[in-house]
């Protein structure tokens, strides 16, 4: 039996050990490395099965801080599983990252490369167990900042540094309010724990305008790293800049991230009644957005980031509905579907751009591949059978079950909206003929093997989903 | 445990053929072979030791809604059916490495062949309507395969077609009647059901329909008058896919259904009607189309739709004993006629037509014996099998309902007529065919099933064997004559035929109208085309002047400017956006403190 | 003799001011200082809370105080990283002008 907290000082070792040989030891192949990560991280992702139970008993200040329940372990996981998923897409993204680079090595900058998500990784999964401000507001800012550094990862790429300039001002202003609205909070309750927050303010004789406003502004700094409209603004400009892995995984690892954080947040908050009329009215906009200014897209991975406001969207319908297993089951959805779309764009758009023309032809340039994007882009879109399907189901019938009819017909309206979206690039893959240059793409087995799994993964939790539910309510 | 393996050791066999040995020819249909006999052992364990019980696994749980889960019934119906299916499918999986010796495409058939085992066990033991749902659809989606194995050939392909499409209608039916169920009692399980039937029992209307939507299902995939025009279609596929799908599981499927949801079924005397005269005129049609039947294998599909009705009948007649008794039988008797003819068949070339074989009695001995057998079973002639069954419910019929015993009694005489034709015209008289002159027996693996079914519709009707596996009907007492009156109208029958056709090279009655099977194929080909045609020009009509011109086009206009418009939003500046971001923020405030 | 509010006041100020820096400047580097002005805002009034609310035992509630020296650590760090990109990208683009880089829109 392992003690939770083990499992990030376990990821922060190995990326250090990770960025220490790279330091120290010139002349082997960088790719080790990344070997390397998958492996630790494999092996901390077993070991959160034998994690032992937090004895309630135990006093010690530092469960002030961290917990380690069910939902923490479930989202730790989650953290483990995309970062796993990020590096192997960082195998195929790897010869681009040192072009443009005059006189580098093929290698030059690999190490860093494989060791900065797990740092990430680690923040991630501290989010997941953060219980307290202080916590929540450090761990955040230990994603945010390695967030800086990978999506300018490429300096050579002015587009790179273009999207790595904006996230970091934008996400600084948004860390802005998030310290001053954790201030207001501070200030009216005398507290930074949440559970002694929540009790100071189910209690009578309080500011609660002033705990109010402290509130409003750490949710609009979580909507900033979920996503929501209108704190969306900063997403399609950073995603397309982005490496392709780096975006990929700064729509689900900081996603996920951000949703736990802002589930655990709301929860003292939502005996305020105006904070449930808000995230309505925030849920609805970003389904709109996200939807419609998906539709003229021509950009697949532009088109890829307003659909993950789309998806966010979904979710705060969930957590409107106050539905924590919608939340969680629709994020493991979104996950496999994400990381299988983005792999995908990955390995087609390394020749040919991320313009949608690339994918013209591709069911016969790269059967396989056409097929893996054909199930992300159905189980994105929420055709039956697949687990984004299930998600979605979820999610519904929480908003039913807690009376958001009004919600749930934006809900459905807005899904039509993104069947349309996702099958154009169907229809490119299928239907439109193939560029001239036809050549064969080359699929490395290790990919070849994460697309497959996350395939199988789509349907087979789009078919039998009780697994998430059993580890939620462990 | 052991439902578990009776179920998945089929899957998994057709997954290895299909995923690995589909190069080893051989080793596929050993494969599959052996899945088939696991699965029959465990059924014959299951079935000898009562105390193993249903066992259920959650799947989807959606609280107070929906509980579907992956659950097995193990009762003393599921378990005769275990043992049928699993042992009539471990013969024809004997049979078939013979008859398909030099197929190509060998492990795709074995393949499909271990997939439908596993579609129509899950099927038997199946807990709850959604899983059975799912099953049926499996085994239409593998008789699709296997009707269509010869895709090459047009006609193979239009009958897969034609099976597929006509048992979607009849599925159509069955899942508005689930979800009928489903609305009503807020189960889909069927024991969870049973205590809850009052809901729907209460309303008579509700009841009829929901019972008649269910029946649909049954309508479909048994075969019966309206949709049974894919059956005689479907033997287009090997021989013994004939005998194994459209003879002894699969048809048998909607019966086995409609008895395992009897409680629902005989609480509505108005849909028992129906059923019983859909029955029953699927009985004496076929009967009539069989007489003027060429093609071997079509005169046993026939045969199958008539039997097919008897049980639909007693169904209908609320004796659920009664059906299954019929189906127990028949599995056995109809696997042999089919397993017969399959072999007469390889000996032949696969030449179908019974006036060009003849004589077959002794170059085939064998198969002439069983088949012999089989037939004197489906005739109904004492002591074998068929006569038991087909005596139950001609007593069931007498005592509940005159007029359909009548046709019923007529449909008996026209089978022991059609049969005696097929069984003279092939088997007797000289060879009228070159390659009937020189057919030769078929190998060992064919005949030993053979002989084990010809000694089950020997011994498969009495009732120191058949009291095993069911409840016996206990009509009998009631009308001591009936199966003296059954017994004259068989032999009427019989002996009619043979007198006819005696030394007959071609025969001597041609009555167009039973030729052309009452011109159904050609009504609904007029009936489609007629409402095609209309709803096409009407559909068309609105599609395009009302759907595309005003909607899709207004619609999706409005909503694609909409979103460019959205885009725009996003003007690239860095300054831009944090002013949007300072928007939001003021918004919200004002949203939350200010309102 | 100030009082919370003074305090209160002043860090407003100061939020607003650095709010409007990121609004109003030009120059990312100039951007990036009112950035920082606006975590100090922060720390301001965490510190005034920290020290106008006195808990049963007639100390200030150190929670805050310690909250904001993690505050100054990470805006160092988000300094350091935050001035690389400035500088990668003012030789990438001979520019710090936030005009003058919106290549990626729409």
């Amino acid at each position: 039996m392992i003690s939770a907290p083990y499992l990030e000082v376990a990821v922060l070792v190995l990326g250090t050990v990770i960025l220490l040989i790279e330091s120290f030891f010139s002349k082997f192949d960088r790719r080790y490395l990344g070997y390397a990560a998958l492996v630790g991280l494999a092996l901390i992702f077993l070991a959160t099965f034998f994690i032992a139970p937090q004895s309630t008993m135990s006093s010690a200040p530092f469960w002030n801080f961290y917990s380690a329940d069910a939902t923490s372990l479930f989202f730790k996981r989650i953290a483990l599983a995309t970062t796993a998923g990020v590096i192997v897409m960082m195998f195929d993204f790897a010869a681009l990252v040192s072009s443009g680079v005059q006189g580098a090595t093929p290698q030059s900058g690999l190490g860093e490369f494989f060791a900065l998500p797990l740092f990430t990784c680690a923040g991630l999964m501290w989010m997941a167990s953060a219980i307290d401000f202080v916590l929540i507001f450090v761990s955040l800012e230990l994603v945010t900042i390695s967030f800086y550094v990978l999506v300018g990862f490429t300096r050579r790429n002015p587009a790179s540094l273009e999207a790595a300039v904006k996230y970091l001002v934008l996400s600084a202003v948004a860390t802005g309010f998030l310290v001053y609205g954790i201030t207001w909070i501070f200030g009216a309750t005398g507290e930074t724990n949440l559970q002694k927050i929540a009790t100071v303010l189910s209690g009578t004789g309080l500011e609660q305008n002033a705990a109010l406003f402290g509130g409003v502004l750490v949710i609009i700094a979580l909507g900033f790293k979920i996503a929501a409209v209108p704190f969306h603004i900063w997403v399609a400009d950073v995603y397309q800049g982005a490496p392709t892995p780096v975006t990929a995984y700064l729509s689900v690892g900081s996603k996920a991230a951000g949703f736990i954080v802002l589930l655990r947040v709301l929860d003292p908050f939502l005996i305020l009644p105006q904070m449930q009329t808000l995230l309505v009215a925030i849920a609805v906009l970003t389904l709109i957005y996200g939807n419609l200014a998906a539709l003229p897209q021509t950009n697949v991975k532009r088109l890829l980031a307003y659909s993950s406001i789309a998806h966010a969207g979904y979710l705060l319908v969930a957590v409107v509905s106050f539905s924590g297993r919608a939340v969680a089951f629709y994020l493991v959805a979104y996950l496999l579907m994400t990381l299988l779309s983005f792999a995908v764009l990955i390995l087609v758009s390394q020749p040919a751009g991320d313009q949608l023309e690339s994918f013209a032809g591709l069911s016969q340039r790269s059967p396989f591949l056409a097929f893996a994007m054909l199930v992300a882009m159905a189980s994105l879109a929420g055709v039956p059978f697949t687990a984004g399907f299930l998600g979605k189901f979820l999610v519904f019938d929480a908003a039913i079950a807690t009376h958001h009819f009004g919600l749930v017909v934006v809900a459905i309206v807005t899904v039509g909206a993104g069947f349309y979206y996702y099958f154009k690039v169907v229809r490119a893959i299928y239907w439109d003929a193939p560029p001239a240059s036809t050549d064969k793409i080359i699929v490395s087995p290790l990919t070849r093997v994460a697309l497959i799994a996350l395939i199988a993964g789509t349907f087979v939790l789009g078919v039998y989903p009780q697994p998430i539910f059993d580890a939620l309510a462990r | 445990m052991l439902p578990w393996l009776i179920l998945l050791a089929p899957l998994v066999s057709a997954a290895l053929i299909a995923l690995i040995t589909g190069r080893a020819r051989r080793l596929s249909a050993s494969i599959s072979v052996v899945a088939v006999l696991v699965s029959f052992i465990c059924s014959c364990i299951v079935f000898a030791k009562s105390e193993i019980a249903g066992t259920e696994i959650p799947w989807i749980e959606f609280q107070g809604i929906l509980r579907v889960p992956i659950g097995f019934v193990l009762d003393s119906l599921s378990r005769t059916m275990l043992v049928l299916v699993s042992g009539v499918g471990a013969l024809i999986h004997i049979y078939s490495p013979g008859y398909m010796r030099d197929d190509p495409g060998k492990s795709r058939y074995f393949a499909a062949l271990s997939l439908f085992m596993f579609s129509m066990l899950g099927i038997v033991l199946a807990n709850n309507f959604v899983m059975m749902f799912i099953f049926w659809e499996l085994v239409g989606l593998c008789s699709y395969l296997l009707i269509g194995h010869w895709f090459e050939r047009d006609s193979a392909a239009d009958a897969a077609n034609k099976a597929f499409i006509t048992n979607r209608i009849g599925d159509f039916g069955f899942m508005l009647g689930i979800l009928m169920v489903w609305a009503a009692t807020g189960s889909v399980i069927f024991d969870d059901i049973i205590p809850q039937t009052w809901r729907i029992t209460s309303n008579p209307t509700f009841l009829t329909i929901c019972v008649l939507l269910i029946f649909c299902g049954a309508v479909g995939k048994s075969a019966q008058f309206p949709l049974h025009v894919w059956l005689p279609d479907a033997m287009e596929g090997p021989t013994p896919i004939s005998a194994l799908i459209h003879a002894a599981t699969m048809v048998a499927a909607g019966v086995y259904m409609l008895v395992r949801v009897g409680f629902l079924v005989q609480a509505s005397p108005v849909a028992l009607g129906v059923i019983a005269w859909i029955g029953t005129v699927t009985a004496v049609m076929a009967a009539l189309i069989a007489t003027q039947q060429d093609d071997i294998k079509r005169i046993l599909a026939y045969s199958t739709l008539s039997q097919l009705g008897y049980m639909i009948m007693a169904v209908g007649l609320a004796s659920d004993e009664a059906a299954m008794f019929h189906l127990f039988t028949h599995a056995f008797f109809k696997a042999l006629l089919f397993l017969g003819a399959g072999s007469v068949l390889v000996a032949l070339h696969h030449e179908q037509n019974i006036w060009k074989m003849g004589g077959q009695g002794r170059n085939l001995f064998l198969t002439f014996v069983t088949f012999g057998i089989g037939m004197l079973a489906l005739i109904g002639c004492p002591p074998f099998a068929g006569f038991f069954s087909k005596d139950a419910i001609l007593s069931l019929a007498y005592n509940r309902n005159p007029a359909i015993f009548g046709v019923a009694l007529f449909t008996a005489f026209l089978t022991a007529f059609y049969m005696m034709r097929l069984f003279v015209v092939v088997f007797f008289g000289k060879p009228r065919s070159p390659a009937a002159k020189t057919s030769r027996e078929s190998p060992t693996s064919m005949l030993v099933p053979l002989a084990v079914l010809a000694l089950l519709s020997l011994f498969g009707g009495f009732h120191f064997f058949a009291s095993h596996f069911l409840t016996l009907p206990h009509e009998r007492e009631a009308a001591a004559f009936i199966p003296g009156i059954a017994l004259v109208a068989m032999l009427l029958g019989a002996a009619g035929a043979i007198i006819l056709y005696r030394r007959r090279i071609e025969d001597p009655l041609s009555i167009n109208l039973l030729r052309h099977k009452f011109y159904f194929d050609e009504l609904y080909r007029v009936l489609i085309n007629a409402t095609q045609g209309f709803l096409a020009r009407v559909s068309g009509f609105i599609d395009r002047w009302i759907i595309d011109a005003t909607i899709v086009r207004g619609s999706s206009g409005a909503t694609w400017s909409f979103g460019a418009l959205l885009r725009l939003m996003q003007v690239g500046n860095l300054q831009a956006y944090a002013f949007i971001f300072g928007l939001g923020i003021i918004w919200i405030i004002y949203f939350v403190l200010f309102r | 003799m100030t009082t919370l509010g003074d305090y209160l006041t002043v860090s407003g100020i100061l939020f607003a001011v650095g709010f409007s820096g990121v609004l109003l400047r030009r120059n990312v580097i100039i951007i990036f200082m009112a950035l920082e002005l606006m975590l100090n805002a922060a720390n301001l009034s965490l510190v005034a809370f920290s020290r106008f609310r006195l808990g049963e035992d007639g100390l200030p509630s150190y929670n805050a105080q310690v909250l904001v020296f993690f505050i100054i650590t990470v805006a160092a760090a988000e300094v350091a990283v935050g001035l690389a990109i400035i500088v990668a990208l003012y030789r990438a683009r001979r520019t710090t002008h936030v005009e003058d880089i919106n290549s990626l829109k729409f």
